[in-house]
């Protein structure tokens, strides 16, 4: 083990007793991160509303699931280029950006001269780098999910759920932090503050958006139709009520057709459960033609919808096989996270800042390298395999992580126990000796 | 051409009484499986972190060792075993290993060998539940049925199962070579375990390392259901034993 190795291993220990004190912010997260995977994994899951569990569902469906995703990974430029071909016809403006750099201008010419956007949930946008490059010019990043409207109020930098980010916040804290922060005394009940963000954003959000950023739950390529599930409602504004409304994310949204995107989509919704009360279906721009017959674009909603589909580590991690080919079939619904044995102890420990879970280290790894993912808690993976056995399209993280874990060892990151115990094992034949 | 009972380290460092239980359960079956010292470890611990240069050749050295012995047939009474043997060394050495790998389970569930060791708890009927190994579920070969087929043949005894089971079971927190690093762990997740031991009298394990995990636990948290390894329970059950009262 080297001093960098030495240095992560400290950092991920001190992490650790960070979350098992009271009081601390991971415990605080920890003990409500602990609660979810419980209730998730638990054999009536969602009972109540359907009559098979979340994971019958993925069960019921696996087949559809893993057929959509080998035939897109399979022939990824085929079904890029039919998606782009497609949306090209209906008026979307599209660009294709073979790495995150191209993606990261493309955006920041789209935005002109723009010094404010309004974003909903993109994990996408994050992984694609434009969050750091939003923050870096100083444009000001509005977010519209309550949840994430909640992690800028409290200024909360550790990694989060992407689905409910603000969901361990208490309502005390939050009619706190709301009087802290704008001086308005609330009654401390979910209802009170759902109450005060309609009647001070929403009309903000009808009437003030330029431009609007979002990701897509799935892209259809036959039909060049962005999908996009939410219960909000924000989504729906933000994508209506707006000049230009941007949609970035990687070519892995991508699925053949638009009834494997809904498919896609009520899968993430069946897995996370959050109601997707409203399911866009965005296939252009605003448009009318009504006078005369001639189309005319930017009627009531969206002027204009540009899609960045960015490429960056996708097409070489299938073409070169690299040890997280197998990710690209990642359908982002978060299967993999609740059942984690790592995730469930660690919370938010065992994660990165693209969110919590092995897929988040994936992510990390594939941007950042390999002490990134150490630094996450890469060797808090017991291997369990969890993951695959939950995963819709059987992606196996656990090996992927087995491949990260050798990599970190090379390169003298492995923490010493487990380094000795290799040693004795290859020398003495025997790790008790 | 020899039969082997391969203990595996942790146990054969760790839990001797249970050891000499699985020998006397094996051989009460078939008396030529034989115990042999100096057997190498199968190397369990190192596939998570070491290279393909460094596994293969521990891999070899095991098989030589196999060859050297003329072993053909082994009944491996750890999970880790049974997992890294049937996965790694196919993987590694092809055609080249010829053992024949069995669990402990797989070979006490065989019904010709279940019908040799007559399985009868005499006391009050005894609700047990059983924890699926990670190590057993995910093996090429999963083991899942066959612990259910056992238990099932037991007369007077019956197995509750947990919420989570077979592939939905809650890993321990110990695998990986996590418990000798981030033992926090194995506190949450072994505790998880036992918190959905809502019926059954006592648990089962048929892994050594969840065991080593799960006792700690179990102790620490001062739980009166006892956790036991299946190769002591078929003993007290052979010996007329309580499970209960050890």
């Amino acid at each position: 083990m080297n001093e960098s190795g030495k240095g992560l291993y400290e950092k991920v220990k001190n992490r650790i007793k960070a979350s098992q004190e009271e009081g601390t912010l991971e415990k605080q997260f920890g003990d409500f991160w602990k609660f979810a995977c419980v209730i998730k994994t638990r054999q009536h899951d969602l009972r109540y509303l359907y009559d098979d569990t979340s994971r019958e569902f993925v069960d019921k469906y696996r087949d559809n699931f893993i057929e959509m995703r080998e035939e897109f990974v399979n022939n990824i430029d085929a079904y890029v280029e039919k998606c782009i071909n497609i949306m090209r016809k209906k008026n979307f403006t599209v660009h294709y950006a073979k790495t995150n750099e191209q993606a990261q201008k493309i955006f920041m010419e789209e935005l002109g001269d723009s010094k404010i956007i309004y974003k909903s949930k993109s994990n996408e946008a994050k992984d694609i780098g434009i969050i750091d490059v939003l923050k870096k010019n100083e444009i000001t990043i509005k977010e519209t999910d309550l949840g994430d409207v909640l992690v800028q109020l409290f200024d909360y930098k550790l990694p989060s759920f992407q689905v409910g980010p603000g969901a361990h916040f208490t309502e005390e804290e939050i009619a706190k932090k709301i009087k802290e922060v704008y001086g308005v005394e609330l009654e401390p009940k979910a209802q009170a503050i759902v109450n005060y963000f309609r009647s001070t954003y929403r009309n903000e959000l009808l009437n003030d958006v330029k431009i609007s950023l979002t990701s897509a739950n799935a892209i259809s390529a036959e039909e060049g139709t962005i999908v996009l599930g939410e219960n909000e409602g924000n989504i729906s504004l933000i994508t209506r009520a707006t000049d230009k409304h941007i949609v970035v994310c990687g070519i892995t949204k991508i699925v053949p057709n638009i009834l494997d995107a809904v498919l896609v989509t009520q899968l993430q919704s069946r897995i996370n459960n959050v109601s997707f009360n409203y399911i866009s279906l965005i296939s252009g721009p605003s448009n009318t033609s009504d006078i005369q017959g001639t189309s005319v674009q930017g009627m009531y909603g969206a002027k204009e919808v540009v899609v960045i589909l960015v490429d960056d580590w996708r097409t070489k991690a299938a073409k070169e096989n690299l040890i997280y080919a197998d990710f690209l079939k990642c359908l982002g619904c978060k299967s993999c996270i609740f059942p984690c044995t790592a995730s469930r102890a660690f919370g938010n420990i065992y994660a990165s800042k693209y969110g919590l879970g092995a897929t988040a280290i994936i992510r990390d790894y594939i941007h950042n390298g390999i002490e990134a993912a150490v630094s996450d808690g890469l060797f808090l993976c017991t291997g369990c395999e969890n993951c695959y056995h939950w995963c819709p399209v059987s992606i196996n993280c656990g090996e992927i992580l087995k491949s990260m874990k050798k990599e970190a060892t090379e390169k003298g990151l492995a923490p010493p126990d487990l380094e000795q115990y290799k040693e004795k094992i290859l020398k003495d034949k025997n790790p008790f000796l | 051409m020899k039969k082997l009972i391969f203990l595996g380290c942790l146990s054969n460092s760790k839990y001797k009484k249970t050891c000499t239980n699985a020998i006397k359960i094996i051989q009460s079956i078939d008396p030529s499986y034989s115990v042999l010292d100096d057997v190498p470890c199968c190397g369990a611990l190192s596939y998570h972190i070491g290279n393909d240069i460094e596994l293969r050749e521990h891999v070899e050295y095991v098989n030589a060792w196999f060859k050297k012995n003329d072993i053909t047939e082994i009944v491996t009474t750890c999970a880790g075993c049974y997992n890294y043997l049937t996965t790694y060394y196919a993987q590694y050495l092809g055609q080249d290993f010829k053992v024949k790998v069995k669990h402990f389970l797989q070979f006490l569930a065989e019904p010709e060998n279940l019908s040799k060791i007559e399985l009868k708890h005499s006391g009050k009927k005894l609700k047990v539940s059983y924890h699926d190994a990670c190590h057993l579920r995910n093996a090429v070969l999963p083991i899942i049925d066959e612990p259910r087929r056992i238990l099932n043949s037991i007369e007077n005894v019956e197995l509750k199962e947990m919420e989570n089971i077979k592939t939905n079971s809650i890993c321990c927190g110990a695998g990986g070579g996590v418990y000798s690093i981030f033992k926090e762990n194995s506190d949450y997740n072994s505790k998880l375990i036992f918190d959905q031991l809502n019926r059954g009298k006592l648990l089962l394990t048929a892994c050594p390392f969840c065991y080593t995990s799960l006792s700690r636990i179990r102790e620490e948290n001062q739980i009166r259901k006892p956790v036991k390894k299946f190769e002591d329970f078929i003993v007290n059950i052979m010996e007329g034993v309580d499970p209960l009262s050890e």
